[in-house]
């Protein structure tokens, strides 16, 4: 017997996929929402670097996070992706369900990919 | 303030590991395991009973995680640079990425547990509860490793 899956399941699974995948391309591309700069306890829109601004030896002293950023951006591409998921024919949610762990597998595959520039030092 | 914020979130990490793990193994284990084994007692628990500790325990973990890199940002990642501790700074990016990726299968992890099962929903139960037990070890033993790596003579 098929049972009727509630759109809110697809919106669930593609929001899955989409938040991984859009984290990788985020973390890849530096597209992110926001930089936060811990130690002034400063947020700025966008992404910024100390060292485009100042002497790249003082970089210590003004640390940038990136991470909340990379975050929110995959969360606001996520949600449209879910939303459209949700408004799609119920018959695509084997291939949401699918990509809701398939995509994520392969995104972490991804980050273990941009991380091996720190064990060749 | 950064002290008290770590153990606490090592003590739900520690909560979080012991759920998944027993989650993970009750999905996955084989079902001739011996009843009266301990691997048989450790499966034999009721899966879906763990889904909504799970589910609140990662979102504390990550909120103090969240809280936590902040302060190691300032006051931890310089000291590691300056000592060349670059494989566990890697290690760590990992852990970031990963409990990243988890937070967004989240909610799919909690509405597979919920929804009655099936054999296409079994299979998304498997992948993603040892997807997050796999994320959620990563990130217990790197955060373990990081917290003492002082004492390791790296």
């Amino acid at each position: 017997m098929v049972m009727p899956v509630p759109a809110f399941h697809r919106f669930v699974f593609a929001f899955g996929a989409a938040f991984a995948l859009f984290y990788a391309i985020a973390r890849a591309r530096g597209l992110a929402l926001f930089t936060v700069y811990p130690s002034q306890g400063i947020v700025l829109f966008g992404m910024h670097r100390s060292r485009d601004v100042a002497d790249p030896v003082l970089d210590f002293l003004a640390p940038e996070m990136y991470w909340y950023g990379w975050i929110a951006s995959a969360a606001a591409g996520a949600v449209a992706v879910g939303v459209i998921a949700a408004l799609l024919p119920a018959r695509l949610c084997r291939f949401w369900a699918w990509c809701g762990w398939a995509v994520p597998v392969a995104a972490m595959i991804a980050c273990v990919y941009l991380t091996i520039p720190w064990f060749r030092l | 303030m950064a002290t008290t914020l770590l153990i606490l979130h090592g003590l739900v990490a520690v909560a979080l590991l012991g759920a998944i793990t027993h989650q993970a193994l009750a999905t996955c284990a084989p079902s001739n395991a011996k009843p009266l084994s301990f691997f048989g007692r450790f499966r034999a628990v009721p899966g879906a009973g763990f889904t909504n500790a799970v589910v609140i325990l990662y979102l504390i973990s990550w909120l103090l995680g969240a809280v936590v890199y902040l302060f190691f940002k300032i006051d931890v990642q310089p000291g590691l640079e300056r000592d060349r501790h670059w494989h566990a700074l890697g290690f760590f990016d990992l852990k970031e990425d990963f409990v990243a990726i988890g937070l967004g299968v989240l909610p799919a992890y909690w509405i597979c547990w919920r929804s009655p099962i099936n054999g296409q929903s079994r299979q998304m139960r498997i992948a993603l509860t040892l997807l997050l037990a796999l994320i959620v070890w990563w990130g217990f033993l790197v955060g373990h490793i990081i917290n003492n790596i002082g004492g390791f003579g790296w």
